[in-house]
């Protein structure tokens, strides 16, 4: 399951699968599959602290 | 007649001649009178009053004291409103002047260099190049043009079958002529030469997009089957269908580009001045027929869907299309957006099939009838040296420098790793940014961090920044690691992205003191 998580200081999103990172940071404004993921009602987890 | 044929006078009337004592009778003389008058009347007067009857030979020619040259039909020595025969030679002495058609029936000696306001040659004339003769072939239209250094204006060349420019300087080489990029298949930045998986829907090779609706239906690669190439190319992008798929109606199988509206606004789509376009590529596949192939604008409302048949499996063939540009519908113009799509139909859907060469209000991959790869198991279908060009003529193709082209490339999708290494976690540490250990705090906690700057200006803020672990093994993705394989504990984080550059931190979590951390990032800005 594919899911998102917010950064705390900038645009881009994290992308995990089956909760493990994927390395790819996509940005919030711009990224049609996360815009997509977005659209179809799912919630990015929050930015950890930093 | 006082003449008796044969130009002599003769006094006949009678009475004559007339003796010593004869009375001359008033009869005898105005017969006399009559007669001479009869023989001056016939006789050629030399104030022009005469006009003869019969030609009037002259034994030694005729000498006129008329000084003028002759300049119509109507001046000079001699004036004649029918024709001139001459048996023997002709010499003028200053100019020739012929109104009409001049015809040489017998040999046209000229010891001085003719000229010609214009010149037409009835059939093929040789060359002597010893003579500095010109061929005159019949094989074009227009004046020939004899000067040592010519000024073309506006010449037309038509399409030569083969020719070459030599020597030739101040030459206004239209680049970029060609608005397609890796289209000879070169640059591979995501995958280095290695196949797909058969999930592929996404770019593949740089700048083209492998999509299909169903998964599993086929696997892409750079120069899959290690065929030759044409002539001219060392790559090929080559798609290799993994079962028998019968499509469904909205299924969707294709090979496309995205042109940037930047690229592609002068051809002014969506306008009256809508420019005419050729597409022309080489293509081999083990299946024959017809194939289909498309142009659709960014919201893929206007489609142009067109034909090509392939005749002989497995061959390369060279095929070209003209296109009349789209004069209605929303074609985004000189924006970093879409431009225009060019697709190639592996399978499509009925729904995405229409009618052939004319421009709908659709989103059509191919004309009805096309060739569907993915419904052949193990079909091949390869592809290179695709031109999009303007105007109705095929033209040569672009071949531009590696790396021109590969900047041209990294403007849509640029990485760290070297040029011919696959983006991955724990793949090499080669080329891996390096970050710095940077105290953040008054704890004096360190964290890595570190700005990436891009190759090239990006077409737009990445999309998407993905990050990697450089090493050997043990690493989870996007890892800081060092140069001894050690990782941080937790991943790197990308931030303040734009077009030139981005920067690295972590993500709130520390690293140990003297940590030199390096990262590998790919930044992908496609259309």
């Amino acid at each position: 399951m594919i899911t998102y998580k917010l950064s705390n200081n900038n645009v881009y999103v994290e992308k995990f699968i089956d909760g493990i990172p994927t390395g790819e940071w996509c940005n919030s404004e711009t990224n049609e599959a996360y815009l997509k993921w977005l659209a179809e009602g799912n919630t990015p987890l929050p930015a950890d602290e930093s | 007649m006082s003449y008796n044929g044969s130009g002599t006078f003769q006094i006949n009337t009678s009475g004559q001649p007339v003796v010593a004592g004869t009375v001359i009778s008033s009869t005898a003389f105005n017969a006399l009178t009559a007669d001479l008058a009869t023989g001056l009347s016939t006789a050629i007067t030399k104030d022009g009053q005469t006009t003869t009857t019969a030609r009037i030979p002259f034994a030694a020619g005729i000498n006129s004291s008329l000084t003028t040259d002759s300049s119509s039909t109507s001046t000079g020595s001699i004036i004649t409103a029918g024709g001139v025969g001459i048996a023997k030679a002709l010499y003028v002495g200053t100019n020739a002047n012929v109104a009409g058609t001049l015809a040489v029936t017998g040999v046209a000696t000229f010891s001085a260099a003719p000229i010609y306001s214009s010149l037409t040659a009835s059939s093929a004339v040789a060359t002597d190049a010893s003579k500095n003769l010109v061929s005159v072939t019949n094989t074009g239209t227009g004046n020939n043009v004899l000067a040592t250094s010519p000024t073309l204006v506006t010449p037309i060349l038509g399409t030569p079958a083969s020719g070459s420019l030599v020597n030739c300087t101040d030459i206004n080489y239209t680049g970029f002529k060609n608005r397609l990029i890796n289209s000879a298949m070169v640059i591979d930045q995501r995958n280095a030469g290695a196949a797909s998986a058969n999930t592929i829907n996404g770019y593949f090779l740089d700048r083209w997009f492998v999509t299909q609706s169903t998964t599993g239906k086929l696997i892409a690669q750079q120069n899959a089957g290690a065929v030759t190439p044409p002539t001219g190319f060392s790559n090929y992008l080559g798609i290799t269908s993994q079962s028998a798929y019968s499509v469904t109606s909205t299924d969707l199988f294709l090979i496309f580009q995205a042109v940037e509206g930047f690229n592609s606004s002068d051809f002014s789509f969506g306008t009256a001045s809508a420019s005419t376009v050729t597409l022309s590529f080489w293509v081999r596949s083990s299946l024959t027929g017809n194939f289909g192939a498309s142009i659709k604008n960014a919201a893929a409302d206007r489609s142009y869907p067109f034909s090509y048949t392939i005749l002989a499996a497995n061959t390369w063939e060279q095929k070209s299309v003209t296109i009349a540009g789209d004069t209605s519908g929303t074609w985004i113009g000189a924006t970093n957006g879409i431009g225009l799509y060019l697709s190639f139909s592996l399978g499509s859907g009925s729904t995405r099939l229409g009618t052939a060469n004319t421009w709908a209000s659709a989103n059509y991959d191919a004309p009805t009838g096309s060739t569907s790869v993915v419904g052949t198991n193990g079909a091949t279908f390869y592809i290179t040296g695709v031109q999009l060009e303007k105007g109705s003529t095929a033209t040569s193709f672009d071949y531009r420098p590696i790396g021109t082209e590969l900047a041209l490339c990294q403007r849509y999708f640029c990485k760290t790793f070297p040029i011919g290494t696959a983006p991955g976690n724990d793949v090499t540490i080669a080329g891996a940014f390096r970050g710095t250990a940077v105290t953040i705090n008054a704890l004096s906690q360190i964290e890595p961090a570190g700005t990436w700057k891009f190759p090239v200006s990006m077409r737009a803020t990445p999309g998407t920044i993905t990050l990697y672990a450089p090493g050997t093994s043990g690493h989870t993705a996007g890892q800081w690691t060092n140069d001894g394989n050690a990782g941080s504990s937790a991943n790197a984080r990308t931030n303040f992205a734009g077009t030139e550059s981005t920067s690295f931190d972590n993500t709130g979590v520390l690293v140990a003191a003297g940590f030199r951390p390096i990262i590998h990032a790919t930044a992908d800005a496609e259309l």
